[in-house]
């Protein structure tokens, strides 16, 4: 197995402790070639996949993780750091590299590569910049891995997953972004924090675009099997739509906030795509909100694109769209929301 | 229990859901008083007290998590930042406020407030502005969380651990410091990485102070039980004494790389961090390299001085320090190391109010 290359003072050039410390038994043969390992490669070592590569190794849902960034100090720093921690984690084997061959076999690669959104910045204006690195990543990442799902995170995602996958040639179950699955966390958030109830225990997506023309599904939200609009209605708690909307508004501004705030998002996102790989990983078949070829559903046409819908996840990737009842003005704002995403679509060249 | 203040879309002002979502059953109590709860505080958001708070997090070890800062904008977009992962985690209450007030009644306070170790600068060379700075922070939280076990992890970590257990006013066993617990796993690692075994099958102590003066513990090594120098001499395998410094030395070296490289450490202190807040907070009576006062071992005289030594740790804190078996170069190097952090301390100016 490929040793680190980090320490020169142990190894055949400085104290080989390694001869003969253990000693084989009889009859011995070498690995079988089916034996499992997990490996995932995150693409991009800035805050976003930083995070979520310490989450999952945190949680320990690989064997192997590999690291690639554009800049090799940076990168390096990075994998040193979270090898310094072995002795708090299980063994897992962490490599980084600039160059892509360090991904080859992976079962899933996340790419979060891509310039940071900044303060105030749409999701969308970051698109022209984030098209043309993904002309240079997302080949390499196919070529060395061409069994792997991929899973797009960097902004904005709904696009950039088409474009992924457009690049890749990969089918479209083994291509998906990160897409709503974190809003329908802070949303979740949001309706637990209230209640005081566990944010587990709320059911709620937030569905389409991530970003501005996302879509609250408040006619499927739950808490503990509960479903608040017919609660509120027996109740006879007067509500106003405006209130809805609101509540949806501070949803699809809290990224920004915590942007303005701190300059970035990370710890949530992390957690997210950790979540997403481990859902996948280890053939969950959990249903996320992510963004996937949505093409039909919902009466949406009009073009290939990528939003998010609640999806069955597993070890292939999506197992298929849950088919939720919405009313005719959520179908109406997703088929919007689908529409605002394909305009900005076609002005790409790919 | 408080409620998180991130939106005001819900509750009184907007949007009640609360009346009758749920409906009490008969004849209930309020919670028994002595019904656990497990409040850890992380004074300082920067790179290090996130690595920590979400390791923490993440391993659902604590039933609520306070942040304080000096900076309220960071502060407020790290919590929220947590806060919107929710759905992900096992219910945490998350609070954050540049008022200590928020830390009272913790379990553990760990304080990695200070400057930010730059490349090339060592760790006593931070310490001056430090000093001032716990001034104003360790007596505020001792007062908040009388009970509380204190963790310093601020470098340099060592002086640093004395000036919170003058400022504090607490009993020894329970300032500790994160010390050498990182540079151990960062010696394991490398050993473990040579052999190719799990690191946590490796037994390898750096004590003494958390920086250049650390000290080796050669000859306890151990690898799945067996002992390393004994292991080489048996085998004939000949060996410099100066290539065992050198490993040593890439050991030191080991953050100031990351640092040269990334601009700072996390990740690793973070978990290291958070396995010290396990072993404590679960009792788990495990013995961890941590810097404690270290009068009277070893030959260490002089004045009152933490360093690291093996340590047992458990709900009380320090439960007693390993009597791990030096050599006499081991003993001479530790008791220089405590030497070096003794003069340097004696140089310190500061108050203790009563």
């Amino acid at each position: 197995m490929e040793k680190s290359p980090s320490s020169s003072s142990l190894g055949p050039m400085g104290l080989n402790i390694a001869q003969s410390f253990f000693r084989p038994i009889d009859k011995a043969a070498p690995l079988s070639p089916t034996s499992r390992r997990t490996k995932v490669s995150v693409i991009g070592a800035g805050n976003v996949g930083m995070a979520i590569a310490q989450t999952i190794l945190t949680q320990d849902l690989v064997d192997e993780l590999a690291l690639v960034d554009a800049q090799p100090n940076k990168l390096r720093g990075e994998m040193l750091d979270l090898q310094h921690a072995a002795a708090f984690l299980p063994r897992t084997k962490i490599l980084a590299s600039v160059d892509y061959e360090v991904t080859g076999g992976s079962d899933l690669c996340i790419v979060t590569a891509g310039v940071r959104q900044n303060s105030g910045e749409s999701r969308l204006n970051l698109l022209q910049r984030n098209v043309a690195l993904f002309a240079k990543i997302i080949p390499s990442v196919a070529k060395y891995s061409p069994g792997s799902v991929l899973m797009i995170v960097s902004n904005p995602v709904d696009v950039l997953t088409h474009v992924a996958w457009k690049l890749s040639g990969f089918p479209s179950n083994r291509v998906i972004g990160s897409g709503t699955n974190l809003d329908s966390s802070r949303f979740r958030f949001l309706i637990a924090d209230h209640l005081d109830v566990n944010a587990q225990d709320v059911q709620a997506y937030i569905m389409g675009e991530h970003g501005d023309s996302s879509v609250a599904l408040w006619s499927s939200i739950s808490v503990g099997g509960v479903p608040i609009l017919s609660f509120l209605e027996k109740q006879q708690i007067a509500f106003e739509k405006e209130t809805l909307e609101n509540i949806h508004k501070e949803v699809i501004e809290s990224a920004y906030e915590v942007i303005r705030l701190k300059d970035y998002t990370s710890w949530a996102i992390g957690y997210s795509v950790a979540s997403l790989a481990r859902t996948i990983l280890r053939d969950q078949r959990r249903i996320h909100p992510v963004s996937v070829l949505a093409k039909g559903f919902y009466g949406i046409d009009g073009g290939d694109v990528f939003l998010s819908l609640p999806t069955q996840l597993g070890r292939g990737g999506v197992l298929g769209v849950a088919n939720l009842h919405l009313t005719d003005e959520e179908a109406d704002r997703l088929r919007e929301s689908a529409s605002i995403i394909l305009t900005v679509q076609c002005q790409l060249q790919i | 229990m408080q409620k998180s203040s991130s939106s005001s879309s819900l509750g009184p002002g907007g949007l009640d859901l609360t009346q009758a979502f749920f409906k009490p059953i008969q004849n209930t109590a309020p919670p028994s008083p002595t019904a656990r709860h497990i409040k850890i505080s992380v004074i300082g958001v920067g790179n290090v007290g996130m690595a920590i708070a979400q390791t923490i997090l993440t391993q659902d070890l604590a039933d609520e998590l306070a942040l304080v800062d000096a900076k309220a904008d960071k502060l407020r977009g790290e919590m929220l930042d947590l806060q919107h992962a929710a759905a992900f985690l096992p219910r945490t209450n998350i609070r954050a406020s540049v008022d200590y007030s928020v830390t009272a009644a913790s379990d553990l306070c760990i304080v990695t407030a200070g400057a930010r170790q730059l490349p090339g600068e060592s760790r006593l060379n931070l310490l001056q502005r430090n000093v001032s700075l716990f001034q104003t922070i360790i007596p505020t939280l001792a007062r908040y969380s009388p009970d509380s076990i204190l963790l310093i992890v601020s470098n340099p970590v060592d002086i640093l651990t004395y000036v919170a257990w003058k400022l504090s006013g607490f009993p020894s066993n329970r300032v500790i410091g994160s010390g050498t617990n990182l540079d151990s796993s960062r010696f394991r690692f490398l050993i473990a990485d040579h052999l190719d075994v799990n690191a946590q099958d490796v037994q390898a102590y750096i004590v003494g102070e958390h920086g250049d003066s650390s000290v080796a513990l050669w000859s306890s090594i151990s690898v799945g039980g067996v002992p390393v120098l004994s292991f080489l001499k048996n085998q004939q395998i000949k060996h410099e004494k100066e290539s065992l410094e050198h490993i040593h030395k890439a050991v030191v070296d080991g953050a100031y790389e990351v640092i040269s490289l990334k601009g700072y450490t996390s990740w690793a202190i973070g978990y290291s961090v958070a396995s010290l807040a396990r072993t404590i907070l679960r009792d788990q009576r495990r013995i961890h390299p941590i810097s404690v006062i270290a009068r009277g071992f070893h030959g260490i005289e002089g004045g009152d001085v933490f360093l690291s030594l093996p340590a047992q740790l458990g709900r009380d804190g320090i439960l007693g320090v390993a009597d791990v078996c030096l050599t006499e170069e081991e003993a001479q190097k530790l008791r220089h190391s405590a030497q070096t952090i003794l003069e340097l301390q004696s140089q310190l100016g500061f108050v203790v109010y009563p």
